[in-house]
């Protein structure tokens, strides 16, 4: 769930790099095919203050990763074709512009690299189309040598005329994308071209620095497959032109309406780079259009279906029974992963006069019975979330409890909050004013949650009252700070917390800000600046600690449950490593790439084709093999 | 029902012996009317709080007004007592107290959750779940119970306020005529053209509606229908003799209208007020089924009915509450014929 939420930023991480454009120095060895198209770009426009050096700067220091473990299975078998299905056809095959921001994008995007990726255990840089990387001086620059084996599909190397194309071309306004041209302009500031394979990328700020990777850090746009294209017609001629890319697979069959397969390249540049050994195995992947979730399940337990999410209570429980998988057809796997959290919590508005009192937050957190929830509706498949936020590794603090239910603590609080008395439905009473609050939520499957809270609640003497509205009205009511309680769950991805859009004093009491909860508090916004400036790891973590300590001792947020998991079904014959998967696997069955954006975790299962005769075989005579039903928890948090 | 909104002459009397006649739209009525006074008294019946607790010999009465804290009964809770836990405490400890329970002890909030079965849970005499429970645990008798006190409460005021808009507006058209009528007429038709539920959904995702949010939307789109029956009507007898002989005789228009004209209309609205309770129900009905009505956790028959169809495989949701409105509707629909057969002057004409 979270992998596929992950979509537009890491896409653009998917997408990074950049590179610079060349000036008087630059093309003494222009390969062949670029010269074909235009020998030289004109330089990068940039703002006053910016720009990266015309030399490279000396004294850079070259970093590479060599020496992380490996984490695909040396028993992965090539070839056989993986089918999966799509809800929607897409409305083109480009990148970006119009309508590219569909169900498709990801397996366009993922198979277009990036300069590094992230190791999907140790969460450190690994080359992907860089070989090595450096950091400027000014601590908002960085430095990537190419892989000089990158080629794209198409047979043309990998240049870095491409990544300083790659920045002119999303300025453009003929590809129609403002978010990008945007982000290229005000995000990414220069890019710069030294040799073949170096260039320089500068961003807007100073960041730490393996993040700059994730902040800044773009794929190259293949040059000569889009200037000769880029008129005011790109956006209707690019529709369905397949576009080069640098990763395993390429679009090879467009079934308009109904299917579109792709295939992986036989001479992948790539194929025997440490990190890409044994990983996207299937010779093809063939994405079938079914537009109904329950009519896809159906054609999974067909057989028409290699793989099957299931993560949800109602799959897993109720649907995913049968003869297929009790004779062992079908696996089932449950794996636990570590990958940030989605904030999922109660944001409590301290603009509020009643939630401004700390001990009401406090005393309302202790009145909310999430064990219940957990233990009933939600059929004990959830956890609790113990902080704001989660999954990032040493930056987590892990002693931090989430407030639990206790009915006398609640009480307690409440009654020093001068809620002392119960009117006659049993609900606190101050001053004539009931201890009566507004819950503001968007999701209606999340009512089952809410009453079984709200009921619970009372106990403490505390009403809840549900605002469920459409979940775009309920966005807004919480942007424009309307709510009293806002029930809503922030993406989460990257490599660290974020706290400064949700509780710097700067975007607290206006509207169209993240801060739900309108927290402001000058010793935190020091800390949060000293975080966000910080390029020290040591202090950052630190830095975090304290952060995520402060917000729990605040109280402005009562968090909620995770799904840390993935839960899949597959036919027998798809096969995963023994470990099935990282530790920020997001889903099982990615043929690709990419989790939260930046994780390098894809690919890793394969398809047995001995082991699928023999499933088919034994189907046909109606013999049952041993079932499967794998869980791993090694990334499971204590 | 129809006979306290008419004076008892003769004429009255012979519609009440037609509408007797029809068995069964005068057993559907008793039916109803019964319905209507158990939901009224609901809490007697279908309420987590006990009826009579005594303890230590004093008796105690929760069903109405405040609630009794947990200590009350020397329990170690100050929040509201739970009545079954305290009948199986007394019984077990056996020092002559005892708690009276209501048939259905469950109330329509509670979520009635057992460790380690997810709900909803089947229907079980021994639980006291007699229609099972919803997805969240909560007793189905309850919801249908007090979700059909809603609803129809909802349909008899919505049936209200359209009739009294309606007949003011629809009379003073037939009436007076001339411009007001064509402006109201113009009026009318754009408001038929509006989509209402288009509008309920525009208002519900921007506001949590209410009861009388709801109420007032549909007010708003809903008495336009009674006018074109009572321009008509009004019309129609403004010119027959027994009006011109009053205004002869000197009667204000208000007279002329209240008076003379709205009686013997009379047959022309209550014929309507059957059919307007069943579209009323309907209504509230499929708003909440679509989730743009009342908001949770209101106790209500469009909520259920939509968990129902998403949780087929457990019949006694959708069930209930589809064997429940078919009931309702269906006696409602019996009743309005019956009274339409009634009030018709021409003793032998056969309605299909």
């Amino acid at each position: 769930m979270q992998t596929a939420s992950s979509g537009y930023k890491a896409t653009l991480v998917a997408g990074l790099v950049a590179l610079a454009a060349c000036q008087g120095e630059v093309e003494e060895e222009a390969p062949a095919e670029a010269a074909a198209v235009a020998t030289e770009l004109p330089p990068i426009e940039v703002a006053e203050g910016d720009g990266l050096p015309a030399l490279l700067p000396a004294g850079l220091v070259w970093e590479t990763n060599d020496t992380d473990p490996t984490f695909a299975s040396p028993e992965a078998k090539r070839g056989g074709t993986f089918r999966t299905s799509i809800l929607s056809f897409p409305l083109t095959i480009r990148r970006v512009g119009p309508d590219s921001n569909g169900s498709f994008a990801g397996p366009l995007r993922y198979n277009q690299l990036s300069p590094v990726t992230f190791h999907p255990n140790t969460r450190r840089p690994i080359p992907s189309l860089a070989t090595h990387w450096a950091y400027g001086p000014d601590g908002r620059s960085l430095y990537y040598r190419l892989n000089p084996k990158a080629r794209w599909s198409d047979g043309v190397p990998v240049t870095a005329d491409d990544f300083v194309f790659a920045v002119k071309f999303m300025r453009s306004k003929e590809i129609v994308a403002p978010w990008y041209s945007n982000y290229y302009t005000e995000r990414i500031r220069d890019a710069k071209r030294y040799d073949d394979h170096t260039i320089g990328i500068q961003g807007a700020d100073p960041k730490p620095l393996p993040e700059m990777h994730y902040e800044y850090a773009f794929g190259p746009v293949p040059r000569h497959f889009h200037e000769p294209r880029l008129t005011t017609d790109w956006v209707q001629a690019t529709n369905w032109e397949i576009e080069p890319n640098t990763g395993p697979y390429q679009i090879s069959e467009i079934d308009k309406g109904k299917a579109i397969e792709m295939s992986r390249k036989a001479d992948w540049w790539a194929n025997d780079e440490r990190y890409a050994r044994h990983r996207f195995n299937p010779d093809k992947i063939r994405y079938r259009v079914i537009r109904d979730i329950n009519v896809a399940y159906q054609h999974f337990v067909k057989g028409e279906l290699d793989t099957f999410g299931l993560v949800l209570p109602l799959y897993w429980h109720e649907k995913a029974k049968g003869a297929e998988y009790d004779a062992g057809y079908i696996a089932k796997y449950w794996f636990y992963n570590d990958l940030p959290v989605p904030s999922a919590g109660m944001y409590l508005n301290t603009e509020n006069p009643i939630l401004a009192d700390a001990r009401v937050r406090f005393g309302l957190a202790h009145a909310m019975n999430f064990d219940r929830v957990i233990e009933t509706v939600l059929r004990g498949d959830y956890d609790r979330l113990p902080t704001f936020q989660l999954g990032f590794g040493d930056y987590d603090n892990r002693s931090i409890r989430a407030r639990e239910f206790d009915i006398d603590k609640a009480n307690a609080y409440f009654d020093d909050a001068g809620f002392a008395e119960r009117g006659g439905d049993g609900i606190r009473v101050r001053d004539g004013q009931r201890l009566s609050l507004r819950v503001t939520y968007g999701a209606p499957h999340h009512t089952e949650r809410l009453v079984i809270l709200r009921e619970e609640a009372r106990k403490a003497g505390v009403e809840l009252k549900l605002q469920l509205l459409d979940g775009s009205s309920a966005f807004k009511t919480m942007q424009e700070k309307k709510h009293e309680i806002a029930w809503m769950s922030w993406s989460s991805q990257g490599l660290s917390p974020r706290y400064w859009e949700h509780f710097h004093s700067a975007n607290a009491g206006k509207p169209q800000t993240n801060n739900l909860a309108n927290h402001a508090n000058p010793e935190m916004d020091d800390l949060i600046m000293s975080f966000r400036a910080s390029s020290d790891l040591e202090e950052r973590i630190a830095l975090a600690h304290r952060l995520e300590q402060m917000v729990h001792d605040a109280g402005v947020v009562i968090p909620t449950f995770q799904v840390p998991y993935t839960r899949e079904g597959a036919w027998r014959w798809v096969k995963l490593p023994e470990w099935l998967g990282t530790r920020t696997t997001g889903a099982l069955f990615n043929p690709h790439r990419l989790s939260a954006g930046i994780f390098s975790s894809g690919g890793l299962f394969w398809i047995d084709e001995a082991e699928k005769e023999r499933t088919l075989k034994a189907m046909d005579e109606g013999a049952a093999l041993e079932p499967i039903t794998a869980m791993n928890t090694d990334y499971r948090a204590e | 029902m129809i006979g306290t909104t008419l004076a008892p002459n003769p004429l009255t009397l012979k519609q009440w012996q037609r509408f007797k006649s029809i068995r069964r739209g005068y057993w559907s009525a008793i039916a109803l009317g019964v319905a209507l006074l158990l939901s009224a008294g609901a809490e007697l019946l279908v309420n987590s709080r006990a009826l009579v607790v005594s303890y230590q010999g004093e008796w105690h009465f929760p069903t109405y007004g405040d609630f009794i804290p947990g200590r009350t009964f020397g329990l170690d809770y100050d929040y509201e007592t739970n009545y079954r836990d305290l009948k199986r405490t007394f019984s077990t400890r056996g020092a002559g107290d005892w708690v009276l329970m209501p048939p259905v002890p469950y109330d329509a909030f509670e979520n009635d959750l057992k460790a380690g079965v997810y709900p909803p849970y089947a229907p079980s005499v021994a639980s006291r779940h007699f229609l099972g429970t919803d997805t969240t645990g909560r007793d189905i008798v309850a919801r249908l119970v007090y979700g059909f006190r809603l609803a129809f409460a909802f349909a008899a005021i919505l049936l209200a306020c359209n009739f009294a808009i309606g007949i003011a507006i629809g009379c003073a058209m037939g009436f007076w005529g001339g411009a007001f009528d064509l402006l109201f007429q113009r009026v009318i038709e754009i408001l038929n053209n509006v989509p209402f539920l288009y509008v309920i959904m525009i208002v519900a995702s921007v506001i949590v509606p209410g009861f009388w949010t709801l109420m007032a939307v549909m007010v708003f789109f809903g008495w336009t229908g009674m006018t074109w029956y009572m321009r008509t009507s009004t019309y129609k007898e403004k010119s027959r003799e027994y009006v011109l002989a009053v205004r002869a005789l000197g009667a204000s228009s208000k007279r002329q209208i209240a008076s003379h004209i709205i009686p013997n209309t009379i047959s022309v609205i209550v014929t309507f007020i059957p059919f307007s309770i069943a579209s009323g129900i309907t209504a509230l009905t499929a708003i909440d089924y679509l989730g743009f009505g009342l908001p949770p956790p209101t106790p209500s028959w469009g909520e259920l009915l939509s968990q129902g169809t998403r949780h087929l495989w457990s019949p006694w949701i959708g069930g209930s509450v589809v064997v429940a409105m078919v009931l309702v509707l269906l006696m409602v629909t019996y009743v309005g014929e019956a009274v339409r057969e009634a009030f018709d002057p021409k003793q032998f004409t056969y309605y299909e």
